[in-house]
């Protein structure tokens, strides 16, 4: 490599050095050359004096109540997620719930109806129709409850 | 994180502590995290985003996001780093969906500069010229796109090592070493245009 192909090469590093950016090596490589080139010694003072100027730029005040702000965001934030938590715990009971009610009603309707109870051709008492019709019930159940609680979330979170 | 606890064990075991306090939702750890970073973490979200109000609404959302992830945060992380990150991310979101930003938006809003100044200072004059020249050199910063502002403030002001600001950016070391070059380039360039025939920050 030529004086000027290395001069070149080092001048594109200068910026770098004043940032604290080349591994050892770059760095003493750098500084042996700018110890013997006046221009990159130059130039490298002026990059420092950038770093140097960043350094102290002028400190942006921080927002009063900031941190009191932030509190207040995290302990409502807490609170919605308990309360989606509560929820979510709640619809599970009521899941199960209903599964329980519906097949406790399915051995006293299959005993009260000697397991047999047609209704426009299908056996209601059967294990397969009767849980696809509770497995219908338990979800219509579950949306409309999801539909309430998210309706009452949105009322909370307006009235915070 | 291994470099930070041989030179200030006592400041680590603090932060780590602190951390699983908080991990423990212990609202005074939090409030104690909050108030360590609130300075820097403001500072970093304004270089980034430019607008007080946004910069103080992704802090909040900072916080919010951290107690959200505090459960999945490796202790072997840098957490400041990871802080770091998370406000990132933010604000890469925020970006996405604000559209299009806009180079000549105002200036970081606050005080002017002879209000910021501390009183009672022995040559008060010395320190005007100074912050002129400080903020001279924010608003040519300020002019940078985003990915430039990020590096040059988690650099300088942050004091942040490469591969903690590639960590924070999600970018490869060599992507920072560029980016941290053509951020200073960009930002000499436009002190030149402002202080013609001036070379120096």
């Amino acid at each position: 490599m030529s004086e000027h192909e290395s001069h070149q090469v080092f001048a594109g590093m200068l910026a770098l050095a004043a940032a604290g950016a080349l591994d050892a090596q770059e760095q003493r490589r750098l500084e042996e050359h700018a110890r013997e080139c006046p221009a990159c010694r130059r130039e490298l003072e002026i990059w420092s004096g950038y770093a140097q100027g960043l350094r102290q730029l002028p400190q942006p005040p921080v927002p009063a109540q900031l941190m009191e702000r932030t509190r207040t965001r995290l302990v409502e934030g807490r609170a919605a997620a308990a309360d989606r938590r509560w929820d979510e715990l709640m619809l599970g009971a009521l899941a199960l719930f209903a599964w329980t009610v519906g097949l406790t009603f399915w051995f006293v309707a299959r005993i009260v109806t000697g397991g047999e109870l047609v209704v426009m051709g299908a056996n209601l008492v059967r294990f397969g129709t009767w849980s696809a019709g509770s497995t219908v019930l338990v979800w219509l159940t579950a949306a409309v409850a999801a539909i309430a609680l998210g309706k009452r979330r949105r009322e909370l979170r307006r009235a915070l | 994180m291994i470099l930070a606890a041989a030179m200030n064990p006592g400041a680590f075991s603090g932060a780590q502590d602190a951390i699983a306090r908080m991990r423990r939702g212990d609202p005074d750890a939090v409030a104690a995290m909050i108030s360590r970073y609130q300075h820097r973490l403001y500072r970093y979200l304004l270089r980034l985003v430019r607008e007080p109000a946004a910069a103080d609404d992704l802090f909040q959302q900072t916080w919010l996001r951290v107690m959200e992830k505090i459960g999945r945060y490796d202790a072997r992380r840098n957490f400041e780093a990871w802080l770091f990150s998370v406000a990132h991310n933010l604000a890469i979101d925020a970006w996405r969906d604000k559209r299009g930003e806009s180079l000549d938006d105002g200036g970081d809003a606050g005080a002017p500069p002879t209000e910021r100044l501390r009183s009672g200072d022995p040559d008060a004059l010395e320190r005007l010229l100074d912050f002129e020249r400080g903020a001279m050199l924010a608003a040519c910063m300020h002019e940078l796109p985003g990915i430039h502002r990020e590096v040059l403030t988690l650099r300088f002001e942050e004091d942040m090592k490469l591969e903690e600001i590639a960590e924070v950016a999600g970018i490869p070391l060599s992507t920072v070493k560029s980016r941290l070059r053509r951020a200073l380039e960009g930002l000499r360039a436009a002190m030149e245009v402002r202080l013609p025939g001036g070379r120096r920050a």
